[in-house]
């Protein structure tokens, strides 16, 4: 809409000047050929002039852009101002021809360039009146847009003082015009734009407007001369509503400068307020670019020094908790390092506060006394964090008394930014590295994972399940198969004191000793010889552990050879859990009960006395069930009540009847419902063997 | 996990209360690290509140176990609860250590 309303209003506006023109002209006897025209076809015109031009500037876009306030100034004087000149040239040249008849009718000339001059002018009033709406609406309130919207409404309507061709009682327009005027008075009270100005700007905007109240004036006292001129034939022009504009934009442009030059003294005090927000901006950015420490520092120090244009400062980091190198725990400026220790003693040397304060002379303070400081003035900070002082700052200035609590307000904020900043790349530094540690120990996981035995041994005399949980993402339980020649199987399964990265080394380890144990051994003298039973494994190992595990580990641990030619099997328990057990032909479910050391607790031979092989003869149907103390002691209930043996009895002599599998996820499931809303705190290994009979039993 | 000692002439009691795993098995240790403890004959250790032992809690025990028979001090356990000396037992510490049922036992022992 807008932009139809601008492309049809121009030609509007020329169409109309041009008829006013002609109606002018035809009053001052330019020829028959005009006649003379009604005196309302010249207020017609004029209205439809004004009208066609102010609503044009009204539509424009707005000749602010962003806080570009002075180039919005330039641009008005640069246009409406030259305008002005032109007014001038054209009327002093209407001078300087009036007597030359060579031009013919000195009317005609006058008149010409009056409806010239008032062209200008009316064109020069409404880009200032719309330049200066731009400034009163800049950050404004709804409100105060609505004001502004009335003030045009009431403008317009002056302009139908002519229009309808009524003069308006005095008593009517008088008031009218004056309230008007008033209204205008209130709304260039709006200066707001008039802050954001620095002080170099601000001596320009006086500069300009200044120029821009004396381009109003020339109009006006042009207008003033030619009203009373004898040769102007032609009608009145819109004064209400010309006179109203041109007060408001004169008076806008007063009230501009006038507010701008009162500014000019605290201009600085209002700019140093913007840095010190700007110097914030920055420091807060700092994080955000991922910057050092070091840096974060660096730039308070600067800061803080140009914020309060002190002489001298350094800045004191604690290197335990400030983390930066040493060399960079205290910085200096415009301060050597042996200064700063003279102060720093004397300081301390008489009781210094931890928290903030000022000294305003130094001079006089206990434990400077009959010294002669360079510097009078000192500010100290320190660099609170939220457990602990990051450092301390300290401002000096030459002159005594010049440091005040805005000071210290203002620097408070900048610390606490500071800090903040710190923490935060704190904070950075350590998710970083628990994401680095998080990724580690999922390889670890993985190649745990690795050493336990996905491919169970698959025979047809035997049947095997297994499960493994560990509590953290490595533990410390482990069980492995390892086939020996002849039909032996040999099943080890084991615990390492303690949870996690730790327990989960020596469980590596224990796989390893288990491979290497159980290596044929070629001078053996009977078959039977090849490999180590039980118990000598597990004096082996004993050995073998005694250089690798910290003196307050141990390892729990049974290993189980099974014979299948010999229908029995010989086990050594090393302080590991006992063996479940059901006996099919007695069909009873039982513990294993045998004797037997954990490893690495007598680190010497004498270990070989504490443990024992068991042997036992199994028959078809057998199950045996293998598992670490993290199934037994998982915790239930109020969270102390451990699962247990005898649970895990009960749920054998109700389940032994099922396969491997079967039994192995009986046992699983009820755990589960036991522990439910418990976290598991121990790893989980659980083995279920069944013996069968080598070939299925014929069918009856 | 509370441990208070009360040394007599020759011999030093160890209370222990509530349950000692990973967290509390540091202040056992502390215990009896100190160098002045293998001063005594005796090292009773009573466990009547002793309500859990874990690994951890375990290995504090075990890490010392040398250095107190190389020092000629015996260690003794008394009061135990029976879940507890079960932990004991399955590990087989039961034959290396001395636990006795009363404290009459630990004293005589």
């Amino acid at each position: 809409m807008p932009q139809r309303l601008l492309s049809f209003l121009l030609p509007f506006s020329l169409l109309s000047w041009g008829v006013l023109l002609l109606s002018a002209l035809s009053h001052s006897g330019a020829g028959p050929w005009l006649g003379t025209w009604p005196d309302w076809a010249t207020q017609l015109a004029q209205g439809a002039f004004v009208l066609g031009v102010f609503l044009y500037y009204r539509y424009r876009p707005s000749p602010l852009q962003g806080q570009a306030f002075i180039r919005l100034l330039r641009r008005l004087l640069a246009g409406p101002g030259l305008l002005a000149l032109g007014c001038i040239g054209l009327h002093l040249l209407e001078r300087l021809m009036k007597n030359q008849p060579v031009f013919g009718s000195n009317s005609l000339l006058f008149t010409s360039i009056y409806t010239l001059n008032l062209g200008l002018f009316v064109i020069f009033l409404a880009r200032t009146n719309y330049a200066w709406r731009a400034l009163v609406l800049f950050r404004s309130s709804p409100r105060l847009q609505r004001e502004w919207t009335i003030f045009e409404v009431l403008l317009g309507a002056t302009l139908l003082f002519r229009l309808v061709g009524v003069n308006p009682p005095n008593y009517l327009s008088i008031p009218l015009v004056v309230g008007l005027g008033l209204y205008g008075i209130y709304l260039s009270g709006h200066q707001k734009w008039v802050a954001y100005l620095s002080q170099r700007e601000k001596w320009r905007a006086v500069l300009l407007q200044a120029g821009l109240l004396f381009s109003v004036l020339v109009f006006v006292q042009y207008f003033r001369v030619t009203q009373v001129d004898p040769q102007l034939i032609a009608p009145q022009p819109q004064y209400a509503f010309l006179l109203l504009t041109a007060f408001f934009s004169a008076f806008y442009a007063l009230m501009g400068l006038l507010v701008t030059f009162f500014n000019l003294p605290i201009a600085d005090v209002i700019e140093q307020r913007r840095n010190e927000i700007l110097r914030l901006q920055r420091l807060t950015q700092i994080i955000q670019r991922g910057q050092t420490t070091a840096e974060v520092y660096r730039i308070l120090l600067e800061s803080a020094v140009q914020t309060v244009q002190a002489d001298a400062a350094w800045l004191d980091l604690d290197p335990g908790h400030a983390n930066v190198e040493a060399a960079a725990a205290t910085q200096y400026h415009n301060l050597n390092p042996a200064q700063a220790d003279d102060l720093r003693t004397r300081l301390r040397g008489h009781d210094l506060p931890e928290g903030e304060f000022i000294t305003n002379d130094l001079n006089a303070r206990v434990g400077f006394e009959g010294t002669v400081q360079e510097f009078r003035s000192l500010l100290q900070l320190p660099l609170r964090g939220l457990h602990f002082n990051y450092g301390m700052l300290y401002l000096l200035k030459v002159k005594p008394h010049t440091f005040d609590r805005e000071d210290l307000s203002i620097l408070q904020t900048f610390t606490s930014q500071a800090v903040l900043s710190i923490e935060n790349l704190e904070l950075v530094r350590t998710s970083l590295e628990n994401q680095r540690t998080q990724e580690e120990l999922k390889i670890a996981s993985q190649v745990q994972d690795s050493l336990i035995p996905k491919n169970l041994p698959t025979d047809n005399w035997f049947d095997i399940s297994s499960h493994s949980l560990a509590a953290k993402e490595v533990g410390g339980d482990f069980y492995d198969f390892l086939h020996l020649p002849g039909r032996r199987l040999a099943v080890i399964i084991g615990d390492v004191s303690g949870k996690g990265v730790t327990a989960a080394f020596h469980m590596a380890q224990m796989k390893g000793i288990f491979h290497s144990l159980m290596q044929e051994n070629p001078l053996a003298k009977n078959e039977r010889d090849k490999f180590p039973v039980p118990s000598r494994f597990m004096a082996q190992a004993n050995a073998a552990l005694t250089h690798c595990l910290e003196k307050s580990s141990f390892i729990t641990s049974s290993l189980y050879i099974i014979d299948y030619e010999q229908g029995g099997f010989v086990f050594a328990r090393a302080g590991h859990c006992h063996t479940l057990y059901y006996h099919a032909l007695r069909e009873e479910v039982f513990y294993f009960e045998s004797t037997g050391l954990g490893l690495g607790i007598i680190r010497n031979e004498s270990y070989e006395k504490h443990i024992k092989n068991q042997f036992y003869d199994y028959s078809p149907g057998d199950v045996m069930v293998i598992y670490t103390d993290g199934i037994v002691e998982a915790r239930g209930g109020d969270g102390t009540d451990e699962y247990g043996e005898d649970r895990l009895k009960l749920r054998l002599e109700e389940s032994y009847f099922q396969e491997a599998e079967d039994i192995k996820n009986f046992i699983l499931n009820d755990l589960n419902a036991f522990t439910l809303g418990h976290p598991i705190h121990d790893d989980q290994t659980l083995l279920v063997i069944k013996f069968k009979s080598a070939q299925p039993p014929p069918l009856a | 996990m509370k441990v208070t000692a009360q040394p007599s002439a020759d011999t030093l009691t160890l209370l222990l209360d509530g349950e000692l795993d990973a967290s509390s098995a540091i202040v056992l240790d502390t215990e009896l690290a100190k160098p002045d403890i293998l001063n005594y004959r005796k090292v009773l250790v009573d466990c009547a509140k002793l309500s859990y032992i874990s690994s951890a809690g375990l290995g504090v025990f075990i890490s010392h176990l040398q250095r107190f028979q190389d020092a000629n001090v015996k260690l003794v356990f008394f009061n135990m609860q029976e879940k507890v000396f079960n932990v004991f037992e399955i590990l087989g510490l039961d034959a290396l250590m001395t636990i006795v049922p009363s404290a009459a036992e630990a004293e005589a022992a």
